[in-house]
């Protein structure tokens, strides 16, 4: 017996030291590239730094809240704020119906439907870039099949990137395509663990479909919606190449969200400590909606 | 005879009612596929347009007859031009960083299922708070310091910005393979005189292999489809493909039929790869958003 224990205690040692040394790589590099950067941020957003000057702004910090101030004077970045709001609410909202009604389609056992499944991943995955350029066809009315069909029809329709009051709805329309995928697994993911008991027990009560899905299958999938939309509320700030093959921002700043706001500020007029704050600002938001999904996944684990 | 002839009949009126309901659902069953087909068919219409384009002589790249005689003008064009070097840049900046983040991220990944520690649960969090920033707040800090280090437009200088998505990627997706192999099998490697290292190098790792192999895939079709940094942090020497598309259309103007080319070339490898690992794809594509 002791001779089998003293191996077995110094295995644990043995792993424990081996891990510390599998991590220790890992976290410093890390710790490199993802927390100096973010110090390194937020510094600057203190600062005026404007590269043109960069000796004299990066350690300027005698009015260290500036670009904050700034910031919430300047009806431009105000401006972002709400393109950014419009078109989070309406891309995830949009996605989260697609994403559900197309989920609901396929949520069968069947070769064919496993085959559509994948197909249906392809905007997801495809380079962002090559999302922008498909959109950029289907709203540029010389090559467009949409605009072709319209004319056909005899409703000929000027280019809907190009108006004022429909670009921030044209680039909604393309993010949604690009990212329905994305909330049609996961909303998937929860219909497949349904468990057949309770639909089998309401169909036998005469429940129709409709009630079915509303009282039997929503209660099921409803954690599974809520976190699909936060997370996809958090990525939809993210939103740029669209943006920036589509619009440009414009007209005007109609489409311009935040993120492309900011992108602006530093690499077209150079004012980096600006941006910076804005970014900044735009990390703060982003953490608290991580934190709320957080939150929601622990009432949801005490509720089960 | 006859009593053959009544059970035939009893076992034909039982089983009618019973063929009917079946052929109910099968025809919804059918009816469903169809919609599905159609409902996709619409979905791809957009991707399907860019694809024909890239094949459509350029005297009638604003024609949409479908029949047409396919040419491969636009893709001869793109490679005598510099689109080569871009593409080149991109296979070499996501496949450098793919091997880098999995060689540091894979023991992270094991120590991580393995390993019971004070600050666990803090260092998941600050690896998925890493996922969560956007990309904009990275941008400023590296450019800055890139400027500094002389990392501007060089290969190197992305396989560090990749760095920041795939090594929490990888930590994030190993970790749930790792977790599934019994350690007993280290266990008893330990006891024929293995070193932990060479237990995960011999058991654990080639348990996993398919895991691996997955994680490695998503690493390299996340840093292939890097727009923003590549934008941003390259100009010419280290120009990846997905900017090198945008730089012709800058330069050369709307030439329809070459982006269409040069878009269908850089979303080719993805396609592959895509119907390579399906299986494990939808895990890595929404990490974090569903439990295993």
């Amino acid at each position: 017996m002791a001779v089998a224990a003293a191996p077995r205690r110094s295995w644990e040692e043995e792993r424990r030291r081996a891990f510390f040394w599998g991590l220790a790589p890992a976290l410093l590099v890390l710790l490199a590239i993802t927390l100096a950067p973010a110090v390194y941020l937020l510094v600057t957003s203190l600062t005026p730094l404007n590269l043109t000057n960069p000796a004299q702004t990066a350690t300027d910090f005698s009015d260290p809240l500036r670009n904050y101030r700034e910031a919430l004077d300047d009806p431009r970045f105000v401006n972002s704020v709400w393109v950014q709001v419009k078109l989070s609410l309406a891309t995830v909202t949009a996605q989260i119906l697609v994403g559900l009604g197309i989920a609901l389609l396929l949520n069968a056992r069947s070769r064919v439907l496993e085959a559509v499944r994948t197909a249906f991943l392809i905007p997801m995955v495809l380079p962002p870039i090559v999302v922008a350029l498909i959109w950029k066809v289907v709203y540029t009315p010389d090559v467009s099949p949409m605009h072709r069909l319209l004319e056909a029809l005899e409703m000929p329709v000027r280019s809907l990137i190009t108006r004022a009051d429909t670009a921030l709805w044209a680039i909604a329309v393309a993010d949604t395509w690009q990212w329905f995928p994305f909330t049609m697994l996961i909303i998937l993911a929860a219909l497949q663990m349904i468990p057949d008991e309770p639909l089998e027990a309401a169909e036998i009560d005469g429940a129709g479909a409709w009630q079915r899905f509303w009282y039997v299958v929503l209660p099921y999938i409803r954690p599974a919606i809520v976190v699909a939309a936060l997370f996809r509320l958090i990525d939809s700030v993210k939103a740029f190449p669209l943006i920036y093959v589509l619009t440009n921002g414009g007209p005007g700043q109609v489409t311009e969200v935040t993120n492309y706001f900011a992108f602006v500020q530093a690499f077209n007029f150079s004012y980096w400590g600006y941006a910076a704050a804005i970014a900044t600002m735009l990390v703060a938001g982003v953490f608290l909606l991580s934190w709320m999904i957080g939150r929601l996944d622990q009432a949801g684990q005490r509720d089960e | 005879m006859s009593s053959v002839a009544q059970r035939g009949a009893l076992i034909g009126a039982r089983t009618a009612p019973a063929r009917t309901r079946v052929s109910v659902k099968v025809r919804h069953r059918r009816m469903v596929t169809a919609l599905a087909l159609v409902v996709l068919a619409f979905v791809m219409l957009p991707f399907g347009w860019l694809l024909q384009m890239s094949f459509r002589p350029n005297d009638d790249i604003f024609g949409y007859e479908l029949a047409f005689r396919p040419t491969l003008e636009h893709y001869a064009a793109l490679w005598t031009g510099g689109f080569p070097r871009s593409f080149l840049n991109s296979v070499l900046a996501s496949s450098l960083s793919t091997l880098l983040a999995l060689l540091i991220g894979t023991p992270a990944a094991y120590a991580m299922a393995r390993w019971q520690f004070r600050g666990k649960r803090q260092v998941g969090l600050w690896i998925l708070a890493t996922r969560m920033a956007p990309p904009i707040a990275f941008t400023i800090p590296f450019f800055l310091a890139y400027r500094w280090l002389g990392l501007l437009d060089t290969v190197p200088g992305l396989v560090l910005i990749y760095l920041t998505f795939n090594l929490a990627l990888v930590i994030w997706m190993m970790q749930t393979f790792f977790a599934g192999v019994p350690r007993t099998l280290e266990e008893a490697a330990w006891i024929d005189g293995c070193s932990v290292w060479g237990a995960f190098v011999r058991i654990t790792l080639p348990l996993t292999a398919p895991g691996l192999a997955a994680t490695a895939v998503l690493c390299f079709i996340f840093s292939w489809n890097d727009f923003f940094y590549a934008l941003i942090l390259t100009r010419t020497n280290a120009q990846t493909a997905p900017v090198a598309i945008v730089n012709f259309i800058q330069y050369e103007g709307w030439e329809w039929g070459k982006i269409a080319a040069g878009g269908s070339l850089v979303m080719l490898p993805v396609i592959l790869f895509t119907l390579l690992v399906r299986r494990y794809l939808v895990r890595g594509l929404t990490a974090g958003g569903v439990k295993d």
